[in-house]
């Protein structure tokens, strides 16, 4: 029995992480530090995904803090699959999109729709969380069953043939699917937001209201400014490169 | 005094900073130098000097110059600030704290300062020093939400629930309007305060919190899975039989979910039949899936058992589903249900099966190569073993689908069952050449080689997948990539043939593996704030300090540990493997030598073809970069063997870097304990060794291991050269007495173990070692009683090989043993002695 549940969002199952980075040197020659999957779990919580062996009793209620809702921790069921994916960041083309960065199932756990569901929860995601106008991917040309389940099964177009995409010299397919159909209506949250406003006066008039205090001053712009002209320094992660990069320069500008 | 700088200089120095930031490292040092020429002791100069230096991979050298900066000028924050650096890069934290704390007082405005000061104080989880400096970078920088997030992340992880909502809220107040949608750190900040309101225990105020915030949160799923979560357990039934199948639309194969659902609607566990209505409910909406179909297996008895599983079963088998018996053998401890799997399965393939007749020919096929696959993988289970059965149907699936991966592979397991790795070894091979571009199956080909002892046959194969330009090739890039799996594996197969060195090389390489994993989280401290993901950050940081917890480390400790032992009790295995006379009797000092001079001669050798590959390798790469792309320059393993480690001077106080972690986060482990008391005993530590004795014994009572070790215990503290401290002896008594009271008759307390578990080997197993430290002339005795342990019903293989280990332990003749059992299994090979 195999459960497909999130990897670091809600509940999180930030534990498998080992485990699901042996499940991809296990089934894939493109393989990465655990950083790089560190990376992914807390850059975008909302996007992985991760299939299961449910344990043989379920998973014990209540984990180890304090009994908060659905907490896992602690438990180690066997990982047959996994979604590692991620937004663009910078897209080429200026459109916000998602990107598998790695997916996989175990051989012996295959034609249950695994890696279906799995590729279906974080396109999802991707378009909801992140309002992802699409989610890109890459395929080896020679891969005829995660073919048939991109194009045929997921709907995916081929964008185009990127020759000698991967380390052996083969060719990938990079694929693509809209994802707008999946959006958030926004304007029905912007609608709430309005009516709980209102509601929100009607109950100030009564109460006592000393907005007016709260203002920070003059202090604002300039320090915000300043922290967002840190920009962080984009680097290309994977194999032999490590997240390092992604820190804030060490300094001593002082 | 510091020397002052001239205007030129000064901006020179200036741009030895910028160097520096813009990772211009060799120009920075040409900079710092044409400053230094003439100002030879500028304290900050040679600060940023040394700075750089570190980053180019001259640590050493850095932290000389370091300290001549401090000399030249002790009152400058930029010295001890670079020195705090240093420290950092060498991981010493502690010392990195203290020189920022320096560099912090000497000015104590520099935001720089202190937030190095800061990240280091939560990856040392110096909680309320990490508060200090959040609450300080706050008071700076109080417009930036990051700063009010990340202090009431320290009170959190602080277990100051309270206080860190009320931070959070604080904030939020300061917000004029509702940040628009898209704004995720607002969206993440308000499921951030959910959970710790959630944490704190009042659900009733988490769930209205969340009516109020999670219309707009955009982690949708989050949202809906902590709505459901509130409203079950507040006992709101409907409203939360609605949430869970919300969820079941989403992601119909989460049993996580169904139970919820089950709870909501207050079905009783009894009521099979209500169950049963409610997963086909779902299989209706979601045909494709599988839990709905799988489950009700769980549950469902008798008829109504057979024929949910009939179909199920068919259903798969025609499919082909290859993980179908890993599904259904959970089933498996009722073992009605299990005979009936057995019976219809085998009904299958003997044609009975009615709907057959409408298949194709083709697909009939199929469905019976499935069928005979399956019996194999069932009669190769533990709990439905009939080995010559499970050979006789992987072969007939074999015949029907001669290029089935999976068939194929199932054989080699049927020859793992049989105790031989060799015939298992070479067919999982025969697999992999099936399909030789899936790594997949390549890795079990190279599992199962190093499960044959096969080291170097297994790298070979893993070099098939591997960047093998890398530094140090093959094995280099396994571990660059972490294949913790190979590594562990690499190392149990060394430890068996007891070629230590290696095996300790493994273990310690596995266990750099996980300080890596706990050194990852440090930029994160920065990063995740930046990003506005803090649940999945704290998520994050109270995995890591679980993180030895994972079964991939307790299993490394424990290798790790065993191989600690074996080297404390035979010291000359640090030559290499010596071999174990089969006749038994402890060989004479001649043959001691000699085998010696042999294990000597074999080592050099290695050591030998060790240099040469280096040369090899080196000679190839000398035209190909040794830097890897992030400028981090890889050096050569200097001592590929392990010698070093295995040369140790004490390797029970080596052991203890694997053993404290082990018992810390795995106390619940009983190997775990019984491993920490040989190590405790042998090191003269009685308290702690009766510790680990206590904590086995509330685990499990009647562990072979322990009982033995009890009575090692109590021989121990009857023979001590000299009495312990009267306060030790007395909680020592105490404890003891609770385990094996000094009343008891030693000797009737062996035998009545072997009387209570006549029926399990490893215990009888345990009470003959005991025997043995009672009464040293029963070892005529024990041995014929271990030989007749061979004749239990119950007796495994594995148990048959650990005889044989104890044979060598007690230095009896292990032959009559080794014939016994080898007659017993036929196929196997473990029992011929070499």
């Amino acid at each position: 029995m195999v459960d497909i549940v999130p990897l670091s969002s809600y509940p999180s199952y930030i534990d498998l992480l080992p485990s699901i980075q042996t499940c991809n040197i296990t089934n894939l020659p493109e393989n990465y530090f655990l950083k790089y999957y560190l990376y992914h779990a807390l850059t975008w919580p909302q996007l992985s995904f991760v299939a299961v062996v449910r344990p043989k009793n379920g998973y014990p209620a209540g984990g180890k803090f304090g009994g908060i809702a659905g907490d896992v921790s602690g438990q180690y069921p066997k990982v047959v699959g996994y979604v590692l994916a991620k937004m663009e960041e910078e897209p080429s083309d200026g459109m916000q999109h998602g990107h598998i960065t790695s997916i996989s199932v175990m051989r012996t756990h295959r034609r249950l729709g695994i890696a279906e569901r799995l590729m279906r929860m974080s396109q999802r995601a991707m378009a909801e969380s992140h309002r992802a106008n699409y989610v890109s991917l890459h395929v080896r040309v020679s891969n005829n069953a995660a073919l048939r389940l991109y194009r045929d099964t997921l709907g995916f177009e081929v964008e185009k043939v990127e020759s000698k995409y991967y380390a052996d010299g083969e060719d990938a397919y990079a694929m693509h699917l809209k994802l707008q159909d999946q959006w958030m209506d926004w304007k029905a949250v912007e609608k709430r937001d309005r009516e709980e406003r209102k509601k929100n006066k009607k109950e100030g008039e009564n109460g006592d209201d000393d907005e007016e205090d709260v203002d920070e001053g003059d202090e604002v712009g300039d320090l915000g400014k300043k922290e967002d002209g840190e920009k962080m320094v984009k680097v290309k992660m994977g194999r032999g490169l490590g997240v390092g990069d992604l820190v804030e320069k060490s300094d001593v500008q002082s | 005094m510091p020397q002052p700088l001239n205007s030129k200089d000064q901006s020179l120095f200036r741009q030895v900073v910028r160097n520096f930031e813009q990772k211009q490292y060799k120009k920075g040092i040409k900079t710092a130098d044409q400053v230094l020429r003439k100002n030879p002791k500028h304290g900050d100069t040679q600060a940023m000097k040394s700075l750089i230096m570190s980053h180019l991979g001259q640590l050493e050298e850095a932290f000389v110059l370091a300290k001549e900066a401090l000399r030249n000028d002790m009152k400058s924050h930029i010295c001890w600030h670079v020195y705090g650096l240093l420290y950092r890069q060498e991981k010493n934290y502690e010392e990195a704290i203290k020189a920022y704390r320096f560099a912090l007082r000497l000015d104590p405005d520099s935001q720089p300062i202190q937030r190095d000061l800061a990240l280091l104080q939560m990856q040392m989880r110096d909680f309320q020093g990490y508060i200090q400096s959040r609450t300080s970078m706050l008071q700076v920088r109080p417009a930036i939400r990051q700063n009010w997030t990340a202090l009431a992340i320290a009170h959190h992880l602080s277990g100051d629930l309270a206080e860190a909502e009320k931070v959070l809220t604080t904030y939020e107040d300061t917000l004029k309007d509702i940040p628009p949608v898209a704004d995720m750190e607002h969206s993440e900040a308000c499921l951030y305060k959910n959970t710790i309101i959630a944490e704190s225990g009042d659900l009733e105020r988490a769930l209205e919190h969340l009516e109020k915030i999670g219309y707009r949160c955009t982690d949708v799923l989050a949202v809906m899975e902590l709505k459901a979560d509130y409203l079950l357990r507040l006992g709101r039934k409907s409203e939360a039989e609605e949430a869970y199948t919300a969820l079941l639309d989403r992601n119909p194969e989460n049993s996580v979910y169904y139970n919820g659902l089950i709870q909501a609607k207050g079905i009783p566990e009894t009521d099979h039949k209500a169950l049963k209505a409610l997963y086909d409910e779902w299989v209706e909406k979601n045909p494709r899936g599988d839990a709905a179909r799988r489950i009700p297996l769980d549950f469902l008895e008798g008829d109504d058992f057979k024929q949910a599983v009939d179909t199920y079963l068919q259903r798969m088998l025609k499919k082909g589903v290859p993980s179908l018996f890993a599904n259904i053998k959970l089933l498996y401890t009722n073992s009605a249900k299990r005979d009936v799997v057995q019976s219809l399965v085998e009904g299958y393939v003997s044609g009975s099966a009615g709907s057959q007749a409408n298949g194709s020919a083709e697909g009939n096929n199929e469905f019976l190569a499935s069928s005979y696959y399956f019996l194999a993988q069932h009669y190769n289970y533990h709990l439905s073993r009939n080995l010559p059965k499970a050979m006789e149907n992987v072969d007939k699936a074999i015949e029907l689908s001669p290029k089935a991966v999976e068939y194929q592979m199932t054989k080699a397991r049927v020859w793992k069952h049989y105790g031989n790795p060799v015939k298992a070894a070479e067919e999982m091979e025969k697999a992999r050449l099936l399909d030789e571009k899936d790594r997949y199956i390549n890795t079990k080909a190279a599992k199962y080689q190093l499960r044959n002892n096969e080291n170097e046959k297994g790298l070979d194969l893993m070099s098939k997948f591997t960047r093998n330009e890398t530094v140090g090739g093959t094995l280099g890039d396994l571990h660059e990539m972490q294949c913790v799996w190979f590594l562990t594996e690499d190392a149990e197969a060394f430890l068996r043939q007891k070629k230590l060195g290696l095996a300790l090389k493994r273990f310690h390489s596995v266990f750099n593996i996980f300080e890596t994993w706990q050194e990852d989280q440090f930029d994160f401290h920065s990063f995740s704030l930046r990003k506005g993901m803090v649940r999945a950050y704290v998520d994050m940081v109270r995995w890591e300090d679980r993180l030895r917890e994972h079964p991939f480390y307790v299993r490394i400790a424990l290798g790790a540990i065993k191989a600690y032992l074996l080297l404390n009790d035979q010291p000359d295995l640090v030559h290499g493997p010596m071999p174990s006379a089969p006749n038994g009797t402890e060989g004479s000092e001649d043959e001691r030598k000699k085998a010696l001079k042999k294990a000597k001669k074999e080592q050099q050798r290695l050591e030998k073809i060790e240099a040469d590959k280096r040369e090899a390798r080196k000679a190839a790469a000398s035209n190909a970069k040794s830097q890897s792309v992030d400028g981090e320059v890889k050096k050569e393993d200097a001592d590929p063997l392990g010698n070093a480690l295995v040369q140790t001077k004490d390797p029970l106080q080596d052991a203890m870097k694997f053993l404290t972690p082990l018992l810390e986060l795995s106390a619940q482990n009983v190997e775990a304990q019984c491993l920490g008391y040989e190590i405790y005993i042998r090191r003269n530590k009685y308290l702690p060794a009766l510790k680990c004795l206590s904590a086995a014994h509330a685990i499990e009572p009647s562990n072979p291991t322990l009982h033995l070790q009890l009575l090692q215990f109590r021989k121990t503290l009857d023979s001590l050269p000299e009495a312990l401290p009267a306060q030790t002896a007395e909680v020592i008594n105490t404890e003891i007495e609770k385990l094996l009271p000094k009343s008891q008759n030693l000797e009737e307390w062996n035998e009545s173990f072997i009387s209570a578990n006549k029926n399990s080997v490893p215990h009888i197993q345990a009470a003959l070692s005991a025997r043995q430290l009672l009464k040293p002339d029963s070892k005529a005795q024990s041995e014929k009683d271990l030989l007749a342990s061979l004749d239990s019903p119950t007796v495994t293989i594995d148990e048959a090989v650990a005889a044989l280990d104890l044979l060598d332990k007690w230095g009896s003749n292990k032959t009559a043993y080794a014939e016994k059992a080898s007659k017993k299994w036929p196929e196997s090979s473990v029992f011929l002695l070499n």
